[in-house]
C-alpha cells in the first residue's frame, strides 16, 4: 500500500451516511453537469483525470491530481471547485463528506461497485451507475490510463462479488420478496394475469414493477374508477370496483393495497373464485394495513396468501443472510485491490525508470557483449573500448526518456508516460519473470 | 473385451459423478456444474448401454431373466427417462433427487452380480415378449421418477404455504414447472405401461390362449389412476391432489410388482 501513500489518486465524496438529503440534492450532477464539471476541473489543471459518480445516495469525484495543484491541498482544491460549481457556501460543502487518497480511494470505489456502501446492502443498481459514470467520463475524454484501469477493476470486482457470493442473491425489498415468491408459484410471470386492488402509492409501485418485468395482463380495480384509469394510462386495464368478484377467478396473482379498513376479499369470495379456478393456484399478496384479504384464505387449497408482515419477515431474514456474505465479498475485494495496487505502484517513476534501465542493460549484456566476446580478431584493448562505447550509448539513449518521465510536472501525464514506457518496452512482462 | 461387470462399474462411477455435480449445481446454481452433470449422465448412460449390450449378446435376450440383470436394466431406463425430462424441460435442479434411483438400482444389480444365463424357455424370447418387458420396465422407471417429483412438489408447496422458506425453496423450481415435469414423466410412464399391457395381452393370447392374468387388472387400474393426474383441470384437481394421487398410484404399482407377482399370479416372477 505504501506506493499509494503519497498518491496522486484522490476521492472526494458525500453519501447518505453523513450528508443530509437536502445537501445531497444540491451536490448532485446530472449528466451534462458531469461533463461540464470534468472539463472545467481539467481545464483549471486541478485534475488530470476525473470520474464523477452521482446517484441519489452519493456524489463522488475520483481524480488524478492535476498540474496546477502545486502545493495546495488537493482535497481543498477540489471541494472549493465543487462549492463554486454548485453555488453552495464552502462551509456547507465542508461540513460533511469524506476524502480518501491512494489505496483507500481505490478500496472505497471497489466497495461502492460491490454494493457494500449501498443503503440496501448488495443492491444491483449501483454497478450500472458506476458503469454509466465511467462511460460519461470516458466520453468527455476525462479518463486516461489510471482511471480507465481503476474503473475496469471496480466493475470486474462488482461482478465477481455478485456472482461468487450471496451478497446480492436474495431480495431484501418488499416488492423483490413478493416477486420471488410469485415466481416460485409461476416461474414465468409475464403471461400471468394480475389483478391489482387499489390505486394508491403502493399499488402504483407494484404496477410499475410488473410493467417493467414484462407482465402483459394487468387489471386494476379501485373504488374510484378515475384513479385506476389514471394508473392504467400506459398499460393494463382499469376495472370498476363492482367487477372484483367476477374478475377474481381469472387472476393468477392478486396484489391488494387498498386503504379499506375491512377485508376487500372475504373468505366466501375467495372460496367461490377457487372453485371456478378448478385447481389452478392463486397467489394473494396482501399489502394493505390493516389487512385487505381474509387471513383464513390461506387455508384454502391452492390459495397462497402472503401479507406485509410475512414479506417483511422474509426480507429481514434475507438481509441477515446478506450480512453473512460481507466477509467473502471483502476477500474478493482485497484480492482485486492488491492487483490494482501492484499495477499502480509499478507505474511510479522510480520503478519504471529502474525497470527501463535494467531492460536496456540486459539487452546490451546479452546481445552485444556476448557477440563481442566471440570476435577473436579484435584485440582485447579495443574490445574494452567498444564495450565502454556501448555503455555510453545506452546511457545516452536512456537520458531523454528518463528525464521526460521524471521531470514532467503534471502527475497525470507522468503516469501516462510511465504507462506508455512500460507498454512499449514490455516492462511488466519482464517484471513477472 | 471388458466384462459386463466392468462396464457396469464404470457406468456406476459416471452416474455418481453426475450426481455429485448435480448437487454442486443445486448449491451454487453455476451453469458449468449442470452442464458437467448432464455430460456425465449421458456418458454413464452410453457406458451402461454397452454393459447391457454385452450381457444381451450372451443371453440373446433383453436382460430380464434374473432379478439382478433386470435391476440394471431398470436403472438404465431411469437414466433414459430422466434424460427425456432434461431434454424436454431443461431443468437440472431435480437431478440430485432423481439420479440416485439409477445409482441405487445399478449398484444393487452389481452387488448381486447377474449370471446372464443363456438358453431359457424359448417362449420367453420372442420379440413381442422382449418388447413387452422393455416397455414395462420403462413404465416402472418413469413412474418412479414421477413418485419422487410428486414429493418434491409437495415439499415446495408446503414450504410456500407454511411460509418456511428453507434452502430447498430457493433451489427447487416453481410449482408450475414441477407440475409440468411431473406430468411429462407420468405421460411417458403411462404410455409405456399401456404398450406393455397390450403386448402382454397379445403374447398371452398366443401362448396361453387366454387374455386373463390378474396382473392385467391391476395394471389397467394403475393406468386409469395415473390418467386422472394428466387432466387435472378437467376434474378440478389442484397440484397437491395430483401429487397425492400420483404417490398413491406408485404405491399400487409397487404392490402389483411385489405382492401380485408373488402370490396372485405365477407368471410374472423373475426366475
Amino acid at each position: 500500500m505504501s506506493a499509494l501513500v503519497e498518491s496522486p489518486l484522490l476521492l472526494v465524496g458525500w453519501d447518505y451516511r453523513q450528508t443530509p438529503v437536502e445537501l445531497r440534492e444540491r451536490l448532485a450532477f446530472p449528466p451534462d453537469k458531469v461533463r461540464e464539471a470534468l472539463n472545467a476541473m481539467r481545464h483549471e489543471g486541478l485534475l488530470a483525470e476525473g470520474v464523477i459518480i452521482s446517484t441519489c445516495n452519493r456524489s463522488e469525484i475520483y481524480g488524478v491530481r492535476g498540474v496546477a495543484m502545486g502545493d495546495r491541498d488537493p482535497f481543498d482544491a477540489v471541494t472549493e471547485f465543487i462549492a463554486r460549481f454548485h453555488g453552495i457556501p464552502q462551509l456547507e460543502v465542508d461540513s460533511s463528506g469524506y476524502r480518501y487518497s491512494g489505496g483507500e480511494a481505490v478500496r472505497h470505489l471497489l466497495r461502492v461497485a460491490s454494493g457494500l456502501e449501498s443503503m440496501a446492502l448488495g443492491e444491483d443498481q449501483i454497478i450500472g451507475q458506476v458503469r454509466e459514470a465511467f462511460r460519461l467520463a470516458s466520453g468527455a475524454g476525462a479518463t486516461r490510463s489510471v482511471l480507465h484501469r481503476l474503473f475496469q477493476k471496480a466493475l470486474e470486482t462488482g461482478k465477481r462479488v455478485r456472482s461468487e457470493t450471496g451478497l446480492s442473491t436474495k431480495p431484501i425489498s418488499i416488492p423483490g420478496v413478493a416477486m420471488e415468491l410469485a415466481q416460485k408459484i409461476y416461474e414465468d410471470i409475464t403471461p400471468r394475469k394480475f389483478l391489482i386492488l387499489g390505486a394508491g402509492e403502493t399499488a402504483g409501485i407494484f404496477f410499475d414493477l410488473l410493467v417493467a418485468r414484462g407482465a402483459k395482463n394487468i387489471e386494476v380495480a379501485n373504488r374510484t374508477l378515475a384513479r385506476s384509469e389514471e394508473l392504467c394510462r400506459r398499460a393494463g386495464k382499469a376495472l370498476p370496483w363492482e367487477d372484483l368478484a367476477t374478475r377474481l377467478p381469472h387472476a393468477d396473482i392478486v396484489v391488494s393495497a387498498t386503504a379499506s379498513t375491512t377485508p376487500v376479499i372475504t373468505l366466501e369470495t375467495a372460496r367461490q373464485a377457487m372453485a371456478l379456478r378448478r385447481g389452478k393456484p392463486l397467489f394473494f399478496l396482501d399489502l394493505g394495513i390493516p389487512r385487505n384479504v381474509d387471513p383464513r384464505i390461506s387455508e384454502l387449497d391452492n390459495a397462497f396468501l402472503y401479507a406485509v408482515d410475512d414479506l417483511q419477515e422474509i426480507a429481514e431474514r434475507n438481509r441477515q443472510e446478506r450480512q453473512k456474505e460481507i466477509g467473502p465479498a471483502l476477500e474478493i475485494l482485497e484480492e482485486e485491490l492488491q492487483e490494482f495496487v501492484s499495477w499502480f505502484g509499478a507505474l511510479a517513476v522510480v520503478p519504471t525508470v529502474t525497470a527501463l534501465r535494467k531492460k536496456f542493460e540486459s539487452i546490451r549484456e546479452t546481445d552485444f557483449d556476448r557477440q563481442l566476446e566471440k570476435m577473436a580478431h579484435i584485440a582485447e584493448g579495443d574490445r574494452e573500448k567498444i564495450r565502454l562505447m556501448a555503455q555510453s550509448m545506452v546511457r545516452s539513449l536512456l537520458r531523454h526518456p528518463t528525464e521526460a518521465i521524471k521531470e514532467e510536472p503534471d502527475p497525470g501525464r507522468r503516469l501516462d508516460r510511465a504507462e506508455a514506457v512500460r507498454h512499449l518496452f514490455a516492462l511488466d512482462v519482464e517484471a513477472k519473470d | 473385451m471388458m466384462e459386463p461387470l466392468g462396464w457396469g462399474i464404470a457406468a456406476l462411477i459416471l452416474y455418481v459423478a453426475a450426481e455429485v455435480f448435480s448437487i454442486m449445481h443445486l448449491r451454487s446454481d453455476a451453469k458449468v456444474h449442470s452442464t458437467l452433470a448432464t455430460v456425465l449422465l449421458l456418458l454413464g448412460f452410453l457406458v451402461h448401454l454397452a454393459a447391457l449390450q454385452i450381457a444381451a449378446r450372451v443371453t440373446h435376450a433383453v436382460p430380464y431373466r434374473d432379478l439382478a440383470a433386470s435391476m440394471s436394466f431398470f436403472a438404465w431406463m431411469v437414466a433414459a427417462s430422466y434424460g427425456v425430462l432434461l431434454l424436454r424441460h431443461r431443468e437440472g435442479s431435480t437431478g440430485p433427487f432423481l439420479i440416485p434411483i439409477a445409482i441405487l438400482f445399478l449398484g444393487a444389480s452389481l452387488v448381486a452380480n447377474p449370471q446372464h444365463l443363456a438358453g431359457a424357455d424359448p417362449k420367453l424370447s420372442g420379440p413381442i415378449f422382449a418388447f413387452h418387458v422393455t416397455m414395462a420396465i420403462l413404465g416402472y422407471a418413469s413412474l418412479s421418477l414421477s413418485f419422487v417429483l410428486a414429493q418434491l412438489y409437495l415439499i415446495q408447496n408446503r414450504q410456500l404455504r407454511r411460509r418456511q422458506l428453507g434452502l430447498l425453496f430457493s433451489r427447487l423450481p416453481a410449482l408450475d414447472v414441477l407440475s409440468s415435469i411431473h406430468r411429462t414423466s407420468v405421460a411417458l410412464g403411462v404410455a409405456a405401461l399401456t404398450i406393455a399391457s397390450v403386448l402382454g395381452l397379445i403374447w398371452a393370447k398366443q401362448n396361453w390362449g387366454t387374455y386373463w392374468d390378474p396382473k392385467v387388472l391391476f395394471t389397467f387400474l394403475i393406468i386409469a389412476i395415473y390418467m386422472l393426474t394428466l387432466f387435472p383441470r378437467r376434474i378440478g384437481w389442484g397440484g397437491k391432489r395430483v401429487a397425492f394421487v400420483s404417490i398413491g398410484g406408485f404405491m399400487l404399482l409397487m404392490f402389483s410388482y411385489t405382492i401380485v407377482n408373488l402370490f396372485i399370479t405365477q407368471e410374472h416372477v423373475f426366475r
